[in-house]
């Protein structure tokens, strides 16, 4: 899963530190550390550059945001021998970019996309997350049909993340009756550890 | 005696001159401030120096620095020679002698055992006895962190006052004491340092410039600095703009600690080292290919570093070997003046 580390308020070289003593234990595939300061941030990224990991770097008001991505660990997750050989559950994670499915009718399709989610539950164990943007979080609020349905899932162990940018935009902030607010680097880490990812 | 197990750079945020306030932040404190004038200060404020110098005679000037900062390393003795080599160096690099000396001390009573405080003087004091130098008193508050440096006063004759901005073209640049120490004392302070190079930074920073200096009287030196918190690249700026010439820098030939080298790769690198970036980069051109670990050494902080000397071209292989032969054996040429680019530092 994700490692994240605040080192805010840390001064060099104690972030550094805090990642080393990270990874005298283990070489997580992903890491995000924020700092609050230009030096550890340039501290921050040279060490997991050193440890052979691709960086990069997020502003965040006045805080940074390192995001390292490890070659070995993703090399781990696409390694074919894993998928084949594997008896564990895969990871499949399906992207809810929209309210509806398929193009033509909106009326058919968002029957067809409640219909969709009811079924969706064939897939577990392998099912693993569901991630819901922009008209997709729409799915996930008051009044929408599809709410218990999501609920079930969420109960059954499936992650349920929904864009918060997106909630933002159509003001439903409040509104969401289920599953937990994510952002982007959320996506992009999930659609590097899934196995699978359904795009609909 | 009781063992002190303390390690003091666990104690404090910064450390050494890499603990200096940003050098922007301090010009902007500083700008335009209404100073008190007289025609005795020959060497003041409006155009910082190492050390400031006032005409008493018309052979005799004080010499007057300050310098306080601290622990870069965790043994207390060390720590009290290498603030009191570091404090002294200013007086050297002016050309001036060092006579008397006050101790400013801040101490956290609460935390640390008295006998730290006890074993700094100490350190302290050795120093200025290897430098003839008197203790003639001092200040302690306590603080929440230890802090330790003195106030040194020297004479100077005013007609031998040497100052950053007299660099001459053609002349050549000698450095005395290997760069990277803000670097090595990061990783002191991570506990990645091995005991032999954590000496021999520790010795090269208890090293008074004196030496430096006495020997460099004989030659035809123009303009001399010692290289502290600023850095190599940030105080050879400052001697580049104020004399109005250029310097270019051959890199191979800077001395450096080679395992700072790989500590800058792996990101132990004060924030002073950036803030100097950031500061002066403007008035640096590094050629293609020039590392970017090098290029940190170049503005790492250095916590008593050596003396930067320009001298004659004809002279600098001389003063070169008498530097070394008096045991200053990392001395190098490392540049040279140059008219064109004014104001630009080149490193090659």
């Amino acid at each position: 899963m994700r490692h994240e580390l605040d080192c805010r308020g840390q001064t060099c070289p104690a972030p550094v530190l805090q990642i080393r003593d990270m990874l005298e234990k283990e070489t997580p595939p992903f890491i995000t550390v924020i700092v609050d300061n230009e030096a550890a941030k340039e501290n921050v990224s040279r060490f997991l550059e050193h440890n052979h990991y691709q960086v990069s770097v997020e502003q965040l008001g006045s805080d940074f945001r390192v995001i390292a991505t490890g070659n070995s660990g993703t090399c781990e997750i696409m390694a074919p021998a894993d998928l084949q050989t594997d008896t564990a559950a895969r990871k499949i994670m399906v992207m809810m970019g929209t309210n509806r499915m398929g193009h033509g009718d909106d009326k058919l399709g968002a029957g067809l996309m409640i219909n969709f989610l009811k079924t969706l539950k064939e897939m577990e164990p392998d099912l693993w997350r569901l991630i819901f943007v922009n008209s997709g979080v729409t799915l996930t609020v008051e009044g929408s049909e599809a709410v218990p349905i999501l609920q079930e899932l969420d109960k059954d162990g499936v992650g349920i993340l929904v864009c918060g940018t997106c909630l933002d935009h159509f003001h439903l902030l409040d509104k969401k009756q289920v599953g937990e607010t994510t952002n982007m680097l959320d996506i992009v880490t999930s659609m590097q550890l899934a196995d699978s990812v359904i795009n609909i | 005696m009781t063992e002190i197990t303390t390690r003091l750079t666990q104690t404090v945020k910064g450390a050494g001159c890499a603990a200096k306030l940003a050098p922007g932040d301090l010009d902007k404190a500083l700008c335009g401030l209404d100073l008190p004038v007289d025609d005795n200060l020959i060497v003041g404020l409006e155009r910082a120096d190492d050390a400031g110098v006032y005409r008493i005679s018309e052979d005799l000037a004080l010499v007057q620095t300050l310098d306080f900062f601290p622990p870069m390393v965790d043994d207390p003795y060390s720590f009290g020679r290498i603030a009191a080599a570091n404090a002294l160096s200013d007086i050297y690099a002016m050309g001036g002698t060092p006579k008397t000396a006050m101790n400013i001390v801040a101490f956290p009573a609460k935390t640390l055992d008295i006998s730290i405080l006890r074993a700094v003087i100490e350190g302290g004091l050795h120093t200025l006895r290897e430098a003839g130098v008197v203790l003639v008193g001092g200040h302690t508050v306590d603080d929440h962190e230890l802090k330790y440096g003195l106030s040194v006063t020297g004479f100077i004759h005013p007609e031998q006052i040497l100052t950053k901005k007299s660099l001459r073209a053609g002349d050549q640049l000698i450095l005395t004491k290997p760069l990277g120490t803000g670097i090595v004392c990061t990783a002191i302070k991570a506990g990645m340092a091995g005991a032999e190079v954590t000496d021999r930074v520790i010795r090269a920073m208890a090293t008074l410039n004196r030496d430096a200096a006495l020997t460099m009287r004989d030659y035809s030196v123009s303009a001399c600095t010692d290289i502290t918190g600023f850095g190599f690249l940030g105080h050879l700026a400052e001697m580049v703009v104020d004399s109005g010439q250029g310097v270019r820098i051959r890199s191979s030939s800077v001395p450096m600690y080679q395992e700072a080298l790989e500590w800058a790769d792996m990101g132990l690198i004060p924030a002073g080292a950036y803030n100097n970036r950031n500061f002066r980069g403007t008035f640096v051109t590094f050629q293609e290919g020039i590392p970017q670990t090098l290029q940190d050494i170049l503005f790492d902080p250095q916590t008593s570093g050596g003396l930067l000397i320009a001298v004659s071209s004809g002279e600098a292989r001389d003063l070169l070997k008498a530097l070394i032969a008096r045991g200053m054996t990392d001395t190098a040429i490392v540049g040279e003046v140059i008219e064109k680019p004014k104001d630009m530092i080149i490193v090659e």
